[in-house]
C-alpha cells in the first residue's frame, strides 16, 4: 500500500543511517502494538515519529532505546542490534544517547545543577571545574543557567523540560530520542522548546527523533516524517511532502480532521436502538 | 468446574514467576556493594534507613524493657525468684524480642518509606531515565538501600537490646527494690555469648537482609500508579511481618531446638 522504508526520499538519506529499525513486531498480552514497522533514521537529521494517541510511539522509543525486548525485528544503532547486547553493553550503548522524557524525569532528591551534572559525573573523571563549566554552558543554552541551585519541585513544566534537554545533551550524545517534548506547554515554553530543539540539534550536530502528535511544532523543525497507526508505518516524507500527500488516513491527521478514517466515536451499538433499551430498561 | 483450577494455576505461575523477579532482583542489586564511588550513596542511606530509625527503635525498646520487668517482677516475685529478673529480662530481649521487635518496627518506619521512595521513582520515570543515561538503577538507587539495610538492623538491633534491659533495670531495680548487685550479676552468669547473644544477631541480621529485600523489590517492581504505589507499600509491611514471624520460628527452631 506505501512505499517501502528503503524507497525514502533519497534527496533526504544521503548521508549514513544511525538507527534502522527492521520488521519490527511487538506486543503486551492480546494486543498488537507494532506488526512490522521499518525505520530509517539518518544522522545528523530531525526524524519524528507521529500517528495519533496510543500508536505506541513512546513504546518504540523503549525498544530503541534497549528498555523492551521486541517479539521480531530489531533495531541497529550504527551497525549494532540494540537487544543482543550483554546488559553492560547496553548501558555503555546508552551513555552516546540521550532521552528527554515527557515528564522531564529530573531526579528530585537533587538540585538543578546536579541534575545536568549527574551524566557528567558518573561517566567521566573530569575535574570539577570543568564540571560546572559545562553544567553552566549547558544551562545557559537552555536559558537557564540563574535557575542552577533549585530543585525540581521548584519548576514550571517547561522549565523542568528545559533542564532536562540540557542533562539530556549533557554528554554530547549522537543520538537524542524526544518523547512528546511539547505536551501540556503553554504557548511561550512551546515555542521555547521548538526553537530549543531545532538550535541544540543544529549546534551539537545530533541525530534526533521526535515522537509527537503536535503536528504544526513537530513539522516546523523535523527533516523527516514517518507517521504510525495500526502498528505499521501509514506514511512517510519531508513534511512537504506529507502535506500535500492524498491519502485519506494521512490528510485527517496532518490537516487534524476530528472524523475520518479513524472514527470520531468509539465503537458502540446503533445509538437510536441504545437510547430505546434504556428508556426500556427504565420503564 | 475448570475455572477455579486454572485460577489456582494462573496464582501457582504467578507467584512463582514473582519469586524468580524478586531472585535476580537480589542477586544482581546484591552485587552493588559499597565501594569508595558509591560511599556517600551508602553512608547518607544508612541515615535515612538506620539513624532515622534509631527513635522508634530505642523508645520502643525502653518500653518494651521496662514492661518486661513489671510483668517479670510480679510473676518471679510470686516464687520469691525476683533476683532472676536481669536473666529473664536479658534472655527475652536478646533472644527474641530485641530482634523481632526491631524488625517489625524497621518495616513499618523504613521498609514502606523505601517502597514508596523507590515507587514514586519508577512513576516519575526517574528509574527509565537513570538507565537511559546509562547508570544502572539496581546499583545506584537498590544496592545502597539494600545494603545500608542489611547493614543497620542489627545495629538497631543492639540498640534495641541495650535500651530494653536498661528499662528493665528502671523499673525492676529503681523502682520495685530488686537488689543491683543480683540483677547484673544473674544476667552475667546466664547469659551466653554464642548461644544467645550472637544467635539474636544472626536472626536481626537475616530479617535485615530479608526485610530491606522484600521493601526494594515491591518499589521496584510495582504497577507505577498511586494505586499500585499504595497496594505495594501494604505488601510490603504485610510481607515482612509475616517473613519475620516466619521466619524467627524457624531460626529458634534450628538455633534453640535442640536446648530443651
Amino acid at each position: 500500500m506505501f512505499d517501502n522504508y528503503r524507497d525514502v526520499d533519497e534527496r533526504y538519506v544521503t548521508d549514513t543511517t544511525l538507527v534502522d529499525v527492521e520488521g519490527l513486531h511487538f506486543s503486551r498480552g492480546e494486543n498488537d502494538i507494532f506488526r512490522g514497522v521499518d525505520l530509517r533514521i539518518p544522522k545528523g537529521k530531525i526524524t519524528a515519529v507521529m500517528g495519533p494517541s496510543g500508536t505506541g510511539k513512546t513504546t518504540l522509543l523503549k525498544l530503541i532505546g534497549g528498555q523492551l525486548v521486541p517479539d521480531a525485528g530489531r533495531v541497529c544503532i550504527d551497525g549494532e542490534d540494540v537487544h543482543g547486547l550483554s546488559r553492560r553493553a547496553l548501558f555503555r550503548m546508552r551513555r552516546r544517547m540521550g532521552m528527554l522524557f515527557q515528564s522531564g524525569a529530573l531526579f528530585s532528591d537533587l538540585s538543578v545543577f546536579e541534575n545536568v551534572a549527574f551524566p557528567l559525573r558518573v561517566h567521566t573523571d573530569l575535574p570539577e571545574a570543568m564540571v560546572r563549566d559545562i553544567v553552566l554552558m549547558k544551562l545557559q543554552s537552555v536559558g537557564l543557567r540563574g535557575a542552577r541551585n533549585l530543585s525540581p519541585a521548584e519548576l514550571s513544566g517547561g522549565m523542568a523540560r528545559r533542564v532536562a534537554l540540557a542533562r539530556a545533551v549533557a554528554l554530547d550524545p549522537e543520538l537524542v530520542l524526544y518523547d512528546e517534548p511539547f505536551v501540556g506547554q503553554d504557548p511561550i515554553s512551546m515555542g521555547v522548546l521548538v526553537e530549543l530543539i531545532k538550535t541544540v540539534n543544529q549546534a551539537l550536530g545530533l541525530t534526533a527523533v521526535i515522537v509527537s502528535h503536535d503536528i504544526k511544532e513537530t513539522l516546523s523543525i523535523a527533516d523527516y516524517v514517518y507517521i504510525i497507526a495500526d502498528g505499521q508505518v501509514m506514511a512517510h516524507g519531508t513534511p512537504q511532502t506529507l502535506d500535500v500527500n492524498r491519502d485519506a488516513r494521512v490528510k485527517q491527521f496532518v490537516h487534524g480532521e476530528p472524523d475520518g478514517p479513524v472514527p470520531f466515536h468509539y465503537p458502540a451499538p446503533d445509538f437510536y436502538r441504545d437510547i430505546l433499551a434504556s428508556k426500556g430498561e427504565r420503564s | 468446574m475448570m475455572r477455579p483450577i486454572a485460577s489456582l494455576g494462573r496464582s501457582t505461575l504467578d507467584a512463582l514467576s514473582a519469586l524468580g523477579r524478586a531472585a535476580m532482583f537480589l542477586a544482581q542489586s546484591a552485587v552493588g556493594i559499597p565501594s569508595r564511588e558509591g560511599w556517600h550513596l551508602w553512608l547518607r542511606q544508612m541515615h535515612f534507613i538506620g539513624v532515622m530509625s534509631l527513635a522508634i527503635v530505642l523508645v520502643s525498646g525502653l518500653f518494651i524493657g521496662m514492661v518486661l520487668g513489671l510483668q517479670g517482677y510480679t510473676i518471679l516475685v510470686g516464687f520469691g525468684a525476683e533476683d532472676a529478673l536481669g536473666q529473664m529480662v536479658a534472655l527475652s530481649l536478646l533472644r527474641e524480642l530485641a530482634p523481632v521487635v526491631a524488625a517489625l518496627l524497621f518495616a513499618g518506619r523504613a521498609g514502606s518509606a523505601l517502597t514508596a521512595e523507590i515507587g514514586l521513582m519508577k512513576a516519575t520515570e526517574q528509574l527509565t531515565s537513570m538507565e537511559m543515561i546509562g547508570v544502572d538503577p539496581l546499583r545506584r538507587i537498590v544496592a545502597p538501600r539494600l545494603w545500608a539495610g542489611f547493614i543497620s538492623m542489627p545495629l538497631l538491633t543492639v540498640g534495641f537490646s541495650v535500651v530494653g534491659i536498661w528499662g528493665g533495670y528502671l523499673v525492676g531495680v529503681q523502682w520495685l527494690g530488686v537488689f543491683d548487685g543480683s540483677y547484673w550479676s544473674n544476667m552475667q552468669s546466664s547469659v551466653a555469648f554464642v548461644d544467645d547473644i550472637l544467635n539474636g544477631m544472626l536472626k536481626s541480621v537475616v530479617f535485615g537482609l530479608v526485610v530491606t529485600w522484600i521493601a526494594v523489590f515491591q518499589g521496584y517492581d510495582l504497577i507505577p500508579t498511586s494505586e499500585g504505589i499504595s497496594r505495594a507499600t501494604t505488601r510490603t509491611v504485610v510481607y515482612s511481618s509475616l517473613a519475620v514471624l516466619g521466619l524467627d520460628f524457624v531460626l529458634t527452631a534450628l538455633m534453640f531446638g535442640e536446648l530443651g
